[in-house]
């Protein structure tokens, strides 16, 4: 257990989308300058650099990655990259927050960052699939893929229908449009994503998080001194691994992973899971949130997709708002960018400053990551202390 | 998805105790937008089979017609071809399964 | 004294039928299966080769046989369609049956009799004593160039047969054996050529008719035999025309020759495709029979062995899966999935 208080000074994040003119170093400068601006700090201030990114390497053929951020940040300090896949985000906070704890640093800006518009499908398709495990690979399973399977597996298990997992997409496109920095602003309809092409069965197109580009992050401290107008502190950080592989899970319809991180944080945190107000879900597909809502204990066992259906998730109408950034589907998913992204949106939140898209007297938030079809889970509780 | 012949080659004793076992489909996807290796033979099933002596696998269907694609469908483990792979590199093969 | 311990077949699920093949090039389709006698076709699957299917076969073989994998001494594997230019079929085979380490093994091309051609040369190891049990495999996914006469007939199988020396076990001995033998370019294919090469009517009599058919005197001179004393017979299938004008050449009866035709249901496998037949007439023959058997391999000779069934056959007959029921396991392919199946798009 730490002792420390873990405050964010300032978050940011880029547009998410497709990206053809925008460099991963600039996507880089861009979120690291404007939270140290929201910070009010210049970069030598900052005491290390951690880094969350999946596919430098596989895609861009660069690894050593951290180094080259640093150029970017405009001070030679000690930089780290993390990957744990789709988790690599949440990772590289907690590690941050570990080095925090330890005493090692005072101040360290977090960054998440992913470039994918440059590589064709195939390639990107074949990339992703390195966040699994090599038999899946060679069964030809894409991603998707695994996810088809835990959908097939939840589906059969509760008696779901193709049109309720739907909704979730549906929500989460509504929550988008109300997100300037979203890739998609638009709202879409269950008949739309019933229309869309098949990816993996039951999975179709609008059942599934886009390519995006994107960079977001956030300076933390554990120096009190430092005052902040509208202080937000991280009050939980736990991780929690799981098989590699879908089918060595002990179930189809449920992340251990995300149930034993999600448990250590609430608690840490002191709290339960109705005490959070708003989260930030890693809906990498629509049955993604569905299964994650229940492991989370937010939904009963067999509830999740049902109560998101029911809009009981929904902005303005629902309990525990999930997604309001619009989330994977709607904001995009940069992959090492989301779990950042989604500290920037909690945030944002607990600090009153979301716009359209403000769920009403947030005080705790959560955000959710998930590496692979579950291999990795990083949960952070942050609360708002205005 | 490179592969080499070193690995092939030791995974062969793992692979030589599998063909011919039997096992029941437990899930099941159809493959329809693939990785790269794998676009000449989409689309194509994906499942996941528990075979009779417990173990999970997870493996491509092949040799099926649509009424397979059933949850508790027998199959066997057969050797096939991986992949078409490039002129000048070792075939790899791998287990697959087929409905029985 | 030595012959067949046991032996297993495989043929691929899948058939295109001759009439899509007639339609895709504008052809009369009844025209061309009544000449050719064949109907439908075994294709190959997308994933498999004549390695994935020799492999099925023989483990079959090794069930019947109710031998250890690692009781076979040798390999030899024959086909046209060797995955590999430079690179054994015979061992990948031997390396995934799990047979081990000691083992005679080596790759044989000689067209459609590569394979009989390897039981000649394991049946001369097991009379020298040099081992108790061999594998031979003979395997092939054949490929007919689109719009080439061959393309009607170019099919897939694989036939795996273990020969051994205990008499408890044989359940075809082998009481005669020869072969005729000639240089005669009738069929072939160049190193890298996707398809072979034939030259049309004078792969009949000068190739075919000629070696089989000395061959066939040959044999039945050699043991004093007449036809009638033969229960069944056997001979190279590369259309149903041939073994049968082959066997009424030599004085066999339709009766004799019927049972061995699959090449009627499944095309021309090659490799397979002569024991593919003797495994059709051993599904069903009964102790004490004696069966005349003839190949045929392009380039060209013919190798002939006459077979006599043993009653241990009979034991062994409930434990095989019957090429019959592998022809009927059938799904029907378009000509479009036909040329994508088989590597030609």
């Amino acid at each position: 257990m730490y002792s420390m208080k873990i405050n964010i000074l300032g978050t940011a994040t880029t547009k998410f989308g497709e990206l053809w003119d925008v460099s991963p170093r600039e996507l880089a400068r861009e979120a690291m300058h404007d939270a140290l601006d929201a910070s009010g700090l210049k970069p030598f201030q900052v005491d290390a650099l951690f880094v969350g990114n999946m596919l430098s390497g596989i895609l861009g053929n660069q690894t050593n990655l951290a180094s080259l951020i640093v150029e970017e940040l405009g001070a030679q300090v000690p930089a780290f990259r993390l990957e744990g896949a789709c988790a690599s985000g949440g990772l590289a906070l907690h590690n941050a927050i570990n080095s925090l704890n330890a005493g090692k640093y005072k101040t360290v800006l977090v960054l998440g960052l992913e470039k994918m518009t440059d590589h064709s499908q195939d390639e990107i398709t074949s990339a992703l699939s390195a966040a699994g495990s090599d038999e899946e690979r060679m069964a030809g399973a894409t991603f998707p893929g695994i996810y088809a399977l835990m959908a097939q597996a939840y589906m059969r298990e509760y008696n779901i229908d193709e049109e309720t997992l739907a909704t979730i997409s549906v929500k989460n496109h509504y929550h988008g449009s109300l997100n300037p920095k979203a890739q998609f602003q638009s709202p879409i309809t269950v008949a739309d994503v019933m229309k869309s092409p098949k990816i993996a069965d039951p999975l179709k197109l609008l059942d599934c998080s886009p390519v995006s580009d994107g960079a977001s992050a956030v300076v933390i401290t554990s120096d009190s001194s430092i005052k902040t107008k509208k202080p937000v502190s991280i009050i939980a950080s736990e991780v929690a691994t799981d098989t590699l592989s879908l089918y060595n899970r002990k179930s189809f319809t449920s992340l251990s992973a995300v149930v034993n991180a999600s448990q250590k944080a609430y608690q840490e945190a002191g709290l339960k899971p109705t005490d959070v107000d708003v989260a930030e879900i890693h809906d990498c597909f629509s049955i993604s949130e569905a299964i994650a809502v229940e492991d989370l204990g937010f939904s009963k066992k067999g509830e999740g997709a049902k109560d998101i259906a029911k809009n009981k998730m929904t902005l303005f109408k629902g309990k525990i708002i999930c997604n309001p950034s619009g989330g994977l589907k709607a904001c995009g998913h940069p992959v090492g960018a989301t779990g950042i992204k989604q500290i920037v949106e909690i945030t944002e939140q607990l600090r009153g400053e979301a716009g359209k898209r403000q769920v009403k007297s947030a005080k705790i938030g959560l955000a959710h990551n998930v590496g692979g079809s579950g291999a990795v889970a990083a949960i952070h509780i942050l609360k708002g202390n205005s | 998805m490179k592969t080499s012949p070193v690995k092939l080659w030791r995974r062969q004793k793992d692979i030589i105790s599998v063909i011919g076992k039997r096992g029941k489909i437990l899930l099941w996807t159809i493959i329809r937008v693939p990785a790269k290796s794998f676009v000449d033979q989409a689309p194509y099933p994906v499942v996941i089979v528990r075979m009779d002596d417990g173990k999970k696998m997870v493996g491509q269907l092949v040799d099926y017609e649509k009424e397979n694609l059933v949850a508790g469908q027998k199959v066997q483990a057969v050797l096939r071809r991986l992949k078409t792979e490039g002129k000048e590199d070792a075939i790899y093969y791998h287990i697959k399964f087929k409905p029985l | 004294m030595s012959g067949i311990v046991a032996y297993g077949t495989y043929i691929p699920k899948y058939r295109l039928k001759l009439s899509e093949i007639a339609q895709m090039w504008g052809k009369e389709s009844s025209e061309i299966e009544s000449s050719l006698r064949i109907s439908e076709k075994a294709v190959a699957g997308f994933d498999e080769d004549a390695v994935t299917m020799g492999i099925e076969a023989a483990k079959k073989a090794i069930e019947v046989a109710g031998i250890k994998p690692g009781d076979l001494q040798s390999v030899y594997f024959g086909s046209e369609s060797h995955p590999y230019a430079v690179n054994p079929s015979s061992t990948i085979v031997g390396e995934y049956l799990g047979i081990g380490n000691n083992y005679f093994a080596v790759d044989l091309e000689f067209a459609c009799k590569a394979a009989t051609a390897g039981m000649q040369i394991t049946l001369g190891l097991l009379d020298s004593k040099k081992i108790e049990y061999g594998l031979v495999v003979g395997s092939d996914t054949a490929q007919g160039k689109p719009h080439d006469a061959l393309e009607y007939t170019a099919a897939s199988a694989a036939t795996a047969y273990i020969l051994g020396g205990k008499k408890s076990e044989v359940i075809a001995q082998v009481l005669e054996m020869s072969s005729f033998t000639s240089d005669t370019p009738d069929f072939w294919r160049r190193e890298g050529a996707k398809f072979p090469s034939h030259f049309g009517r004078f792969t009949g009599e000068p190739a075919y008719f000629t070696h089989v058919i000395s061959e066939g005197e040959k044999l039945l001179k050699k043991s004093g035999l007449k036809p009638k004393d033969f229960a069944y017979c056997v001979f190279h299938m590369p259309n149903g025309k041939f073994p049968r004008v082959a066997a009424k050449k030599l004085g066999f009866t339709p009766e004799q020759l019927t049972p061995s035709l699959t090449v009627d249901k499944i095309g021309n496998p090659y490799s397979a495709s002569s024991l593919l037949g003797l495994a059709a007439v051993l599904d069903i023959a009964k102790p004490k029979q004696k069966i005349f058997f003839v190949s045929y391999g392009s380039g060209a000779g013919s190798d002939g062995f006459i077979f006599e069934t043993t009653p241990e056959l009979l034991k062994k007959q409930k434990k095989i899966v019957p090429v019959s029921k592998q022809i009927e396991n059938k799904i029907y392919i378009s000509y479009q999935t036909y040329l994508r199946q088989t590597h030609i798009l």
